[in-house]
């Protein structure tokens, strides 16, 4: 495998035979330096995407409409917001009531509230997820490879001792888990770009210190004895053999992060409690929050302010060590969290509550290091919601969510269908203008986009081009141009840039 | 859909999209280069042009606005906007109104840099000139290779009754001047041999029995003892097939249906070596038990016109059973191969119940390709016939004994995985040449005329002097200029080191995840609870299984950061450890440390340590022997090149 330009087909025809033959036989990729491809200006070195897996409503958060308060027997289509609005530190931005935190911070951000997804027919919010995390709709003839593997195979890692790609706060082993694994992944790209999970940040330590129990001086000793092992074997460091090498290299690599002071940024125990706090309002020492799903204990939405807020937490700690690109989710679970089918106006509280401080936190904490100019924040959600409209106005697609004639109770009170003509995406950072918004939406229902749609490869390419990465980039498998933005199209909103 | 009518549209629809000849301007006439004056050589300086500039969209199969370059003749009788060329008359022909770019919307070539204006010139005086065209010389597709069942002699060899791999090696050696090398020893061979037909490292006393075996033929026996051993030859090459059918026991599809698992047929068929023509018919053309393979993965939701169930199916089959690359083609004609979305749709059309429309770039077209396998030379599918009817056509058509492309395939695939790198490169790119032509085609007849056994291929390749040979370091990557000299050095799957840690621990996985009803009616008769039995966990996932949503044929086998991290501190191989460390400790009679040590490397390594290992060990395991020591000496034992290494 090799990277190369974007060159015209004729042009890639030309060199794919003789150069790459020989490279896919061995499976392992090759990067050979493109000449070609621009050269731009990085305005970042690090990611963080903040994940609002399930669909978070765009008129209950960073774009509110007109807000109708519950009442019973209420039409279903008589309310747009279920908030009401607040200022920000912007004044012709408004927020969603519960986010006074993040508006307090607005003015070191900036907001898309076009962003608009794909058309994929009837909803898998793991599809959607799929797409919006590699930029292609599923299924693929390749493996295509997770964002976060894309920047972690062409820029590599910011500090060799930090993987380059660290993904925290999903559990693979809940509902629509199969597919989350679908582009969890490096792909194609190889599994040495593949994400480092951290399902619950509270344990991220062990994932980084000796196995279970080991104290260091033995996870040393056990070290220099395999070494001295190594030396006796008949196979050991002599002689040169491309799988041996690759071998030992790999498990020194592991020893060096492992050893390396870095490793300390994965110890929440290191920081201060009041520092914790602030991502964790309330948090006691020791406390842990790593309950199995649990959609109707009592502690559920305790246990979910503190898994995101600690993600958050360890996303900063990670940033501030070297890491390259950082995800921290709320966890998509079919149902729980962004994903609300009923209760949404409850489940939008309670949401907004679990980001409203990390959130904010992350923005000063990085500005107050002084890492917030290198630092990409990005909050997304693979698709908004409305109480009526399912997919776009002109794109009607079948309904999930039965919406009854008259809101009796208020579990009907909130945005259950899935709404993909208009979503919010927050960024920080990374060289994005400071109090900006981007895009309209209607004022009536339906909300949808009015001016400066933004779709995925757009976003991406803007995400890229912060990074310093082209969106023409391709990487070749077998013998195709597999590029990191679809077909190598997409186009850098320049408007974003500060 | 009526074939004429079909046709019908075809044209109406190309010729509306196709460029006019409007003829050129006087103006425009006078910007063309003059023509060459000398006389023109049409391989020297016409038919390089073409072939740089014209072929790729007019030649080898494809004929964009229905021209082709073929032939002079094809060329002359021009495409979809009349004549392409004026003999005598270059100034006429809008072959050079198109290359001149006079608009820029019809500009020949269409990507790339224009032709230059010397080009042109030449191009002008050749057509003046009358257009000669050298005979022999066709642009046209080329006849595939490999293809063809093809029975080369078999060279005598330096000894008549040696295996018939040696004997073309023999020859091979010869030219390339290499001398054989001495054959590894019994207990390399061993290993090899256990890892490649079983997936499991002997076990100590078995080995030791087969080293102290005096009988001339022991490899071969112990080749078809192995063989015989139907559990584990099973549970070995099911991850072998898993991997290219998509088979697992979780994956994408599964939630709502959009996916069906073949794990109970596959593992009949393997248990009963069920012949390799059979196999493959049973796939393509299959009974309720073994259609998750041709439905596909289909996730919820509007799926890309390329990825359709049906075009899945015509993918997968073409790549696992043909060696051809169909992905590119599902699309758009390829850029990388001559086959065309024609070509796609003909084979995807036979699984489907209506007619398939195509669909270009995410552009229906209009217009549907005729029902076909890709390779019509091996016979037809009566697209008039009913579905049921037509896989069976298929099926017999791919599975009939002249194709000679399955048999080498499935050969080339075994070879690769015995020695590391296949007589073809890549293994899923069958048109290209094998290092050794005649060796392949010897052994994909020679397995037929055994009946499909794949047993019996197997075995044929594992007695060869030429598998014994030394292991060869391997290179990250294979190169063209490629000279065989022995098996390369391989890296464990995923599979076989968990399964190697169960040896070494005794350690299993709990349960396994399908329900087999064995040949014998016996459910789930398993000795052991082996890594491919159960989905994949972290350990397994991080050396590499993968999730088997793309057809996978060849992992890589580099090791990376991640898996060092997984097998350094992970989880899995820790408890595995612990476990493993406690049954030793509970069951190991009051064994000294040396005795322990000198069990694990025999299990391990299948060798005695020497004594700097046995103080080494004897020291991490403390007197006696402590838990955390044997769990460490077992962990470092696990870490060497030796033990994941095959060679």
């Amino acid at each position: 495998m090799k990277i190369f330009a974007p060159q015209s087909r004729r042009d890639f025809l030309k060199t794919a035979s003789a150069a790459t033959l020989s490279a896919l036989a061995a499976g392992f990729p090759r990067a050979i330096c493109a000449d070609e491809v621009e050269k731009i200006n990085a305005s970042a070195d690090t990611v963080i995407v903040l994940w609002m897996g399930g669909g978070m409503a765009h008129t209950e958060t960073f774009d509110p409409k007109r807000y109708t308060p519950f009442s019973k027997g209420m039409a279903p289509d008589s309310f747009l917001s279920t908030f009401p609005s607040i200022d920000t530190a912007v004044d012709h931005i408004k927020f969603s009531q519960g986010l006074e935190k993040t508006g307090q911070v607005m003015d070191r951000g900036t907001l898309i509230r076009t962003y608009t997804a794909g058309d994929l027919g009837f909803i898998l919010h793991s599809r959607h997820q799929y797409q919006w995390h590699t930029g292609y709709a599923p299924p693929q003839t390749v493996a295509a490879p997770h964002i976060g593997a894309i920047i972690a195979r062409t820029l590599g890692p910011l500090n060799p001792a930090v993987p380059a790609f660290i993904n925290i706060g999903q559990r693979f082993d809940v509902g629509e888990g199969e597919e989350l694994k679908a582009f969890t992944t490096a792909g194609f790209l190889g599994s040495e770009y593949g994400p480092f999970n951290i399902p619950f940040p509270d344990q991220a330590a062990e994932t980084v210190r000796p196995p279970g129990g080991m104290t260091p001086g033995r996870f040393e000793d056990r070290n220099r004895f395999y070494k001295r092992l190594l030396a006796a074997s008949p196979i050991g460091e002599a002689g040169s053999d491309y799988q041996k090498d690759s071998l030992l290299r790999s498990l020194d690599n592991a020893h060096r992060l492992l050893s390396s002071p870095a490793a300390k940024a994965f110890d929440l125990a290191l920081e201060p409690i009041e520092s914790i706090r602030k991502y964790v309002p309330g948090y006691e020492p020791g406390q842990r929050f790593d309950a199995k799903q649990d959609r109707f204990g009592a502690k559920y939405e305790e246990q979910m302010v503190g898994r995101f807020g600690l993600g958050c937490l360890l996303a900063r700690r990670l940033a501030e060590v070297g890491a390259r690109f950082i995800e921290v989710s709320t966890e998509y679970i079919p149902f729980l969290n962004w994903d609300t089918h009923e209760n949404g106006h409850t489940r939008v509280a309670a949401m907004k509550q679990q980001i409203d401080s990390p959130l904010s936190q992350l923005v000063l904490d990085l500005e107050a290091r002084g890492l917030l100019n290198r630092t990409l924040i990005v909050l997304a959600s693979e698709f908004s919601r409305d109480a009526m409209i399912e997919g776009k106005p002109d794109k009607r697609i079948k309904d999930q969510v039965e919406v009854p004639d008259r809101v009796e109770d208020s579990k009907h009170y909130g945005m259950h269908r899935h709404f993909t003509d208009a979503g919010c995406v927050l960024l920080f950072g990374g060289g994005m203008k400071r109090g900006y918004l981007h895009g309209l939406t209607a004022e009536e229902r339906p909300c949808k986009t009015l001016r400066d749609r933004v779709i995925i490869e757009d976003l991406h390419a803007s995400l890229f081009h912060a990074l310093g990465i082209s969106p023409k980039l391709a990487y070749e498998i077998e013998k195709r141009p597999f590029y990191v933005t679809r077909d190598g199209e997409g186009k850098v909103i320049p408007e974003l840039f500060g | 859909m009526n074939p004429k009518f079909s046709q019908l549209i075809v044209v109406l629809l190309a010729a509306s999209l196709a460029p006019s000849f409007a003829g050129l301007t006087p103006e425009q006439t006078g910007q063309l280069p003059p023509p060459a004056t000398h006389s023109v050589n049409f391989n020297k300086e016409i038919k390089p042009i073409l072939e740089a500039r014209c072929i790729s969209c007019h030649g080898r199969g494809k004929s964009k606005g229905s021209f082709r370059m073929d032939t002079r003749e094809t060329m002359l009788e021009g495409g979809d906007s009349g004549p392409a060329i004026v003999l005598g008359k270059s100034a006429e022909s809008y072959l050079i109104e198109l290359v001149m770019g006079f608009d820029p919307d019809t500009v020949m070539p269409q990507k790339g840099t224009k032709l230059t204006r010397e080009q042109v010139a030449v191009l002008r005086g050749w057509i003046d000139q009358g257009a000669p065209w050298d005979a022999g010389v066709s642009f046209g597709k080329l006849e595939p290779i490999n293809l063809l069942a093809r029975r080369p002699e078999l060279p005598p060899g330096t000894d008549q009754k040696a295996n018939p791999v040696d004997r073309f090696l023999d020859a091979y050696f010869a030219a390339q001047k290499i001398k054989w090398p001495k054959p590894v020893v019994d207990r390399v061979f061993a290993r090899r041999v256990y890892l490649d037909v079983i997936g499991l490292l002997p076990p100590p006393e078995e080995l030791q029995r087969f080293v102290a075996d005096r009988s001339q033929d022991k490899r071969a026996q112990l080749v078809r003892r192995l063989l015989a051993d139907q559990d584990n030859y099973t549970l070995h090459w099911m991850t072998f097939w898993n991997d290219m059918l998509r088979n697992d026991y979780s994956g994408t599809g599964y939630i709502d249906g959009g996916r069906r698992q073949i794990t109970q047929w596959l593992y009949t068929a393997l248990e009963n070596n069920l012949p390799y023509d059979r196999f493959v018919a049973e796939l393509i053309n299959p009974t309720p038990e073994a259609e998750g393979f041709t439905k596909g993965i289909v996730w919820r939701g509007v799926v890309n016109a390329s990825q359709t169930p049906q075009m899945q199916a015509a993918q997968n089959i073409s790549q696992i059973f043909m060696g051809v690359n169909l992905k590119c083609a599902s699309c758009h004609d390829s850029f990388i191969n001559d086959w065309t979305l024609a070509d796609a749709y003909g084979l995807a059309g036979i699984y489907s119940d209506e007619p398939l429309e195509m669909v270009h770039c995410d552009k229906p077209t209009g217009t549907y390709a005729p029902l076909r396998f890709i390779y019509p030379q091996l016979g037809d599918i009566n697209p008039q016939a009913a579905r049921a009817e037509r896989l069976e056509q298929l099926a017999k058509l791919i599975t009939h004994r002249q194709d000679g492309r399955l048999t080498r395939t499935f050969v080339n695939r075994l070879w690769e995985k015995f020695f590391g790198r296949g007589l073809i490169e890549p293994v899923d790119e069958m048109e290209n040449p094998a290092w050794n032509v005649d060796l392949l085609d010897w052994l994909a007849e020679d397995f037929a005329d055994q009946g499909y056994d794949a047993k019996k291929l197997i075995e044929r390749l594992l007695t060869s002097r030429a598998y014994q040979l030394p292991a060869v370091p391997a290179e990250e990557q294979t190169h063209d200029d490629f000279v065989f000299r022995g098996p390369l050095v391989r890296r464990m799957s995923a599979e076989q080191f968990r399964d190697a840690i169960g040896e070494l621990t005794g350690i299993w996985y709990a349960k396994p995840a399908p329900r087999i009803i064995h040949a014998d009616g016996a459910t789930n008769r398993f000795a052991t609870v082996r890594a491919a039995l159960v989905p994949a966990d972290e350990l397994q996932v991080a050396l590499g299984r993968p999730n088997r949503e793309q057809v996978i044929t060849v992992r890589a086998s580099a090791a990376t950061t991640l898996q060092a991290l997984e097998l350094t501190n992970g989880t899995e191989l820790a408890n595995l450890l612990q476990h493993g460390a406690e049954k030793i400790l509970a069951t190991r009679n009051g064994d000294s440390s040396r005795v322990l040590a000198e069990t694990l490397y025999q299990k391990a390594l299948g060798r005695k340590p020497t004594a700097a290992e046995v103080r080494a060990s004897e020291a991490i395991l403390g007197q006696p022997a402590q838990k955390a020591g044997v769990e460490d000496l077992m962990w470092a034992l696990a870490m060497l090149p030796e033990f994941q290494l095959i060679y």
